[in-house]
């Protein structure tokens, strides 16, 4: 992309455009070709002798109209050497240079290169440009292949590992091979197809790999040096072709604060001051236990104008647009954008060119081609604020003059957790403008207080690490055992995972050594007999516990959980000493109010028993209540004679210790806060009349009469004889030396299961893994038992986009030959859709069936897996099958329009879509495996299901092409 | 159990030695499957409610599920499909084969592989001999017949079936392409099983042993696989010029001659017998030949054949123990 962005350098400063001289305070043309700092190192494998770099007097492959940056013509020299190069910078610094030069350089000597992104709109825009520019250029993507003899070919990964394992006769002519995106081999999902792909690429070619900044460039370039026995260059830079400054903007304020300025230097009392004008927006309304931050649209309810608002204005006013907002989902994306529709930011001559468009969304759940238009008039500078999710941030360069953060925390499946540094190094690379903006400038919204710390490391913290994210699948090892050089192990042993393991072996060894040193340096008297005491506590406290929670099963204690019986509740700090080491334990006591069954998140749970559900208490007892940092009280129990406020708490029946048999007599009405400490005050008359507060007795009151109770409880009376006849339970200082022993059994502890982790890292990774999943397929009857693929495996091979064990189990059930086209068609969307939708209607019955009949083979497969001791969650596994658009599908399948299909599921557009072009990828796959059996009519239907759903907008091609 | 394709003088105690090990190999032979064989036009059973799928060699005609070709009925689950006994070889994806270049033509060597067609070799599924990965060019086109040229034996893999249903196959790696100094042999296919390995180095023997899924197989001098990377270009080039005069001058040494005969007409025996070909058998059989002290132009005469027939009867008894 270099090239293109020269270009606009020399548009700023021959030819600028009218809306570019508005601007030309700040916009200052950048000519000067500073020295760009860049570290340039090599790995070798073992035993290489380099070769002296022979000069070189071949012209160069591609001339630039422009300087090269230092980091571009290193990786250039590199390249003109005939190695490998890893290339790791910053998204808009112009790694693009160093791949259309690898490419310009195969062509010329006439040998293949391969581009491989990992998004497929991505490899559609690379090719649009590598197209313009070299002409020989061919484009494979699950969707469109165009030209597949051309000598540069765009893909995406998952094709070019479909290749190697079909051994297509361009891996034997392909010289280089591209990897954008690099960075991506973390990905949980796919990252595992970068380690298959890098692994298994032909021996004699050399590799460009392209990568945002990572920390551990070197372990990667060491790995491929060590696989593929050749030097592996390795070219870094933190360089920012525009500095960025850093503002945060408080909620409910009304200016920015420099944080961070473009010498990275952090501000700490602008930090403070920012933090300072914060308006915490009301606790109640805040809801961020439900996935829902409604920032900005609670303000905006109120008639007032929203921070969004205000923030976009004051962009505006200042001209600082265009701006990308990142948001992290895909609704709140689009409820910004509608609260900024009144305002029009486009002036009147761009207005000719475009009618209405001035703020805009991007997200997956688009069109694709509506997608593919804002992309276009965002390049084009049509669109000054776009409201995009972080999917925008990866790819093809599209940067604007300011980026703004409007959420701090991230939703990553469980919990809001803070955006990590290197996600925020990815998204503030959109801004900027090079050759336009003197600086990027990144905005970042905070509605909460924010320890600097926090702010420090997220804002100026270094970039993820590249970790391997290497994991089995039975596609991989099918694939692997079917060809005659194949070897799963070969593949384990050559991985990145692997290699990061061998890596981290000194390392572990080292802390091992240093704890075993501080362990053996803590010395004891009478180590043996304490020791034997501290095992003792160990057995009474967990027999106490088994009496407890048999005492506590909701059958025996719900009838006793009387309102104004008085409770003894554990209160141990558990925050600071986990263990208390006398036999007594911190308690208090409390009066019951009333108990509560807690709803469960699961659906299934009407049909629990009572006795099995949770359930929590609620306790009037005495609190110690404090406010942390952030605003949030903290209500903690204490005994009840310290001092503290008497407030109802919540607490499960895991807290409670015992019951007592008295019924107190307390006021109904306890919102005063004297009639709350009345109650308090007879509770603590009782226990100075009954110190053990009379107690109920498990077997006479309670009735308990289960025969494990009475074995505990002597086993208990056993071990109390014991501890008194103990001799050292009367030395003094007996807590204090538990603590110390406690402290060292804890340090055994850690160093075992440190040695644990360095024996299962030496030894081959993944192995009891391997080894589960062959037992599996020969179970199933996949391979023999001398590891040869059979016909099932075979169909299994085939299939690399959804389930292969189930959807082969299906195929071979017979069950796609008894259904129709219409819902063959929509019993697959089920293993391409994994959303849950809340409101999804139940699909018909004839698809019902279908569906059951799914559930049941998921089941099997499942079940013969944890069989096979696979680590597998049988029914999280059958329930990641959604059935929740075949409704949808099949009314598709029948030929509705796409509206009427929009009217039956509720989603986004672009997820249906996405989902559809999925589907046909899975039917394409099953095609090839009908073949090989043999069924020619079953080939037919599938044949036809092709043609019934790849029609119209769905595959609408991309405009990139 | 019956010796094809040749005639063995037998005498008379041979005859009875013979016959009572082709019993107890009868008797071993499991019958599982024996009533599922069908011959052309045989109607085979499904169950009609039930969704079935219907594979290689079957056809539905009128309601009926019938073979199309003789063999046994197998069944995967739904899936009903016939195994052919003793017809050509019937390629799958992913097999090693081993055939002989008839015709050099446009881009493509075309390859005798006992199956109903030839299959096709492109000139960019080979690795080039100078190891570097490049597109194929004009020139390469006129040096095909430096690679290979007719009559050459080579050792490919099943790449796949294209649209027009003709057969493609591929040398993934340097150890595929052409095989010098041994001998071919062709054997029925179903005596070859398909196994995780095809490629076979006899260390003791010193021999490659390819059993090829098409009942090729190929028994040669052992070469070592030469990784280009690892040599320098100079002296790529200097092996390349002068390899073709190298070979032609290297000398094989008379034990290795004798050796490749020797597993030779083990395999001859075994084929004549109707054993399955595996490499376990073969070296069996040359130990067997060994010890007997059996002259190699002996191996073929009737008192070997019995020997075979009898050793393999006691195999199979005691692994059936097992």
């Amino acid at each position: 992309m270099g090239s293109v962005k020269r270009k606009s350098v020399e548009e700023s400063s021959d030819s600028a455009p009218p809306q570019k001289v508005q601007r030309e305070d700040d916009s200052t043309q950048i000519i000067n070709e500073e020295l760009v700092g860049c570290v340039h190192d090599v790995s070798f494998p073992e035993n290489y002798v380099p070769l002296a770099p022979s000069v070189h007097n071949k012209p160069p492959a591609k001339d630039f109209p422009f300087t090269l940056d230092s980091f571009q013509s290193e990786a250039i020299k590199c390249l003109d050497n005939g190695e490998s190069v890893m290339v790791s910078a910053h998204t808009s610094a112009g790694k693009t240079v160093v791949a259309s030069y690898a490419i310009a350089m195969s062509l010329k000597e006439n040998q293949r290169v391969i581009y491989t992104s990992p998004i497929k709109a991505l490899s559609n825009q690379k090719y649009r440009d590598f197209k313009e520019e070299f002409s020989d250029v061919g484009l494979m993507t699950g969707d469109v292949t165009i030209d597949p003899n051309a000598s540069c070919l765009v893909m995406t990964t998952e094709i070019l590992r479909s290749m190697q394992y079909k051994g297509s006769e361009i891996m034997r002519e392909v010289a280089w091979i591209i990897f954008d995106e690099v960075h991506y081999m973390r990905d949980s999902e796919r990252g595992v197809v970068w380690e298959e792909s890098i692994v298994m690429a032909p021996k004699n070619s050399r590799f460009v790999f392209l990568s945002a900044t990572v920390p551990n460039a070197k372990e990667f370039a060491d790995w491929v040096a060590k696989v593929h026995q050749q030097p592996c260059h390795i070219v870094y830079t933190d360089y920012r072709p525009t500095p960025l400054q850093h503002y945060v903007f408080p909620a409910g304020g009304n200016g920015l604060y420099l944080v961070v300025d473009e010498k990275a230097k952090f501000h700490e009392d602008s930090f403070q001051k920012s933090l300072n004008a914060l308006v915490p927006t009301n606790e109640g309304d805040k809801k961020r236990d439900n996935g829902k931050s409604q920032k900005g649209l609670v303000i905006g309810k109120l008639g007032e104008e929203s921070d969004i608002f205000k923030l976009v204005k004051m962009i505006i006013q200042r001209q600082y647009d265009p701006v990308i907002l990142f948001s992290f989902s895909k609704k709140e994306c689009e409820a910004l954008a509608m609260q900024m529709s009144k305002m029009d930011l486009n002036s009147d001559d761009e207005k000719d060119a475009v009618e209405t468009i001035f703020t805009s969304v991007h997200h997956s759940g688009l069109l694709p081609i509506l997608k593919e238009v804002i992309e276009i008039l965002f390049q084009e500078g049509l669109i000054k604020c776009l409201f995009a999710t972080e999917t925008f941030s990866i790819g093809l360069n599209m940067p604007a003059k300011t980026v703004v953060f409007t959420n701090v925390r991230k939703f990553d499946g469980d919990k809001f957790r803070w955006l990590s540094s290197g996600e925020y190094i990815q998204m503030s690379g959109r801004a900027g403008r090079r050759g336009i903006d003197k600086r990027g400038i990144c905005i970042l919204m905070v509605d909460e207080k924010m320890e600097p710390a926090v702010a420090k490391s997220m804002l100026k913290g270094s970039a993820d690490s590249l970790n391997s994210a290497f994991h089995l699948s039975y596609n991989m090892l099918l694939n692997q055992l079917r060809c005659e050089e194949g070897d799963p192990e070969n593949l384990l042993r050559n991985s990145f995972f692997q290699f990061q393991a061998d890596r981290a072996i000194p390392d572990l060894e080292k802390q091992i050594k240093s704890l075993e040193e501080e362990r053996d340096s803590m010395v004891i008297e009478e180590e043996e007999s304490l020791k034997n005491y501290y095992n003792l506590i160990l057995q009474y406290k967990s027999l106490k516990k088994d009496i407890r929670e048999i005492v506590f099963t909701p059958k025996y204690c719900l009838p006793f959980l009387l309102p104004n019986r008085a409770v003894c509740l554990d209160c141990t700090n558990d925050d600071e000493e986990p263990q208390s080491f006398g036999i007594e334990d911190q308690d208090t006591w409390g009066v019951i109010m009333k108990f509560n069954k807690v709803k469960s998140l699961s659906e299934d749970d009407d049909n629990r028993r009572p006795e099995d559900a949770n359930y929590t208490v609620d306790v009037l007892t005495r609190c110690m209540v404090s406010k942390d940092g952030v605003g949030k009280k903290k209500v903690k129990a204490v005994p009840i004679k310290e001092r503290g406020e008497p407030v109802v708490v919540t607490v499960p029946l895991s807290q409670i210790k015992s019951l007592s048999s008295a019924i107190m007599n307390i006021p109904k009405d306890l919102v005063p806060l004297e009639a709350r400490e009345n109650a308090l005050k007879k509770v603590s008359e009782l226990l100075s009349r009954h110190p053990d507060g009379i107690p109920l007795d498990p077997e006479v009151d309670m009735k308990i009469k289960s025969s494990s109770y009475k074995k505990t409880v002597r086993r208990l009376e056993a071990l109390e004889n014991l501890f008194e006849k103990h001799k050292i339970a009367k030395s003094p200082l007996i807590t204090e030396k538990l603590k110390v022993l406690h402290m060292k059994e804890e340090l055994t502890a850690k160093i075992k299961s440190l040695k644990k982790t360095v024996r299962s890292s030496t030894a081959l990774a993944f192995k009891d893994e391997l080894k589960a999943r062959k037992r599996v397929l020969r179970r199933l009857g996949y391979i023999t038992s001398d590891n040869v693929v059979e016909l099932k495996g075979k169909v299994a091979c085939e299939i690399s986009s959804a389930e292969e064990l189930t959807l082969t189990e299906l195929m071979f059930s017979g069950i796609f030959k008894d259904a129709k086209v219409e819902e063959l068609v929509s019993l697959l969307s089920c293993f391409v859709w994994r959303e849950r939708l809340p409101d999804a209607a139940k699909p018909r019955e004839e698809l019902d069936l279908l569906f059951i009949q799914l559930q049941d083979t998921a089941r099997r497969v499942a079940e013969l897996q944890l069989d096979c001791k696979v680590e597998i969650d049988v029914e999280s596994f059958v329930q990641s099958f959604r059935p929740d658009i075949m409704e949808a599908v099949h009314a598709w399948a029948k030929g509705s329009k796409f509206y009427e299909v929009m009217e039956i599921a509720r989603v986004f557009e672009g997820s249906l879509i996405r989902a559809i072009r999925r589907m046909e990828e899975v039917l394409q796959q099953l095609i090839v495996a009908a073949k090989s059996i043999g069924e020619t009519q079953l080939e037919a239907k599938l044949e036809e299901a092709v043609s019934k759903i790849k029609r119209d907008i769905v595959f609408a091609a991309s405009l990139y092409l | 159990m019956v010796m094809r394709k040749l005639q063995l003088p037998l005498s008379q105690t041979q005859k009875v030695r013979f016959e009572r090990a082709i019993e107890r190999l009868q008797s071993l032979s499991s019958t599982a499957n024996s009533d599922a064989s069908v011959i052309v036009t045989d109607s085979i059973p499904v169950n009609h409610d039930d969704a079935f799928l219907k594979g290689h060699g079957t056809s539905e005609v009128d309601g009926e599920l019938l073979a199309t070709v003789c063999g046994v009925v197998e069944r995967v689950d739904k899936l009903v499909y016939v195994r052919t006994l003793r017809a050509r070889y019937k390629p799958e994806v992913g097999d090693i084969v081993v055939g002989r270049v008839i015709e050099v033509a446009q881009k493509r060597w075309r390859v005798e592989l006992n199956f109903t067609q030839d299959g096709v070799l492109m000139l960019s599924s080979m690795n080039m001999p100078d190891g570097i990965q490049r597109r194929r060019t004009s020139v390469d086109e006129l040096n095909m017949r430096n690679i290979f040229v007719e009559h050459d034996v080579v050792c490919a893999e099943v790449r796949n079936f294209q649209h027009d249903g003709s057969l493609q196959l591929q040398a993934r790696s340097q150890k595929y392409g052409k095989l010098e100094k041994g001998q071919l042999l062709k054997v029925d296919p179903y005596l070859v099983k398909r196994s995780k390995h095809h490629f076979h180095y006899v260390e003791n023997l010193g021999i490659d042993l390819i059993i090829g899924c098409n009942g090729f197989i190929w028994v040669g001098e052992h070469v070592e696989v030469r990784d280009p990377m690892a040599i320098d270009d100079q002296k790529d080039e200097e092996m390349i010029s002068s390899s073709s005069t190298v070979k032609e001058q290297s000398h094989i040494p008379v034990e290795t001659r004798q050796t490749v005969c020797r597993v030779g007409n083990a395999i001859r025996v075994l084929s004549n017998l109707g054993f399955t070909v595996t490499l376990e058998v073969i070296i069996e059989t040359v130990n067997l030949s060994n010890s007997k002290n059996i002259d190699i132009h002996d191996m073929l005469g009737s008192e070997f054949h019995v020997v075979v027939a009898e050793n393999e009867a006691e195999r199979r008894r005691t692994k059936r123990k097992k």
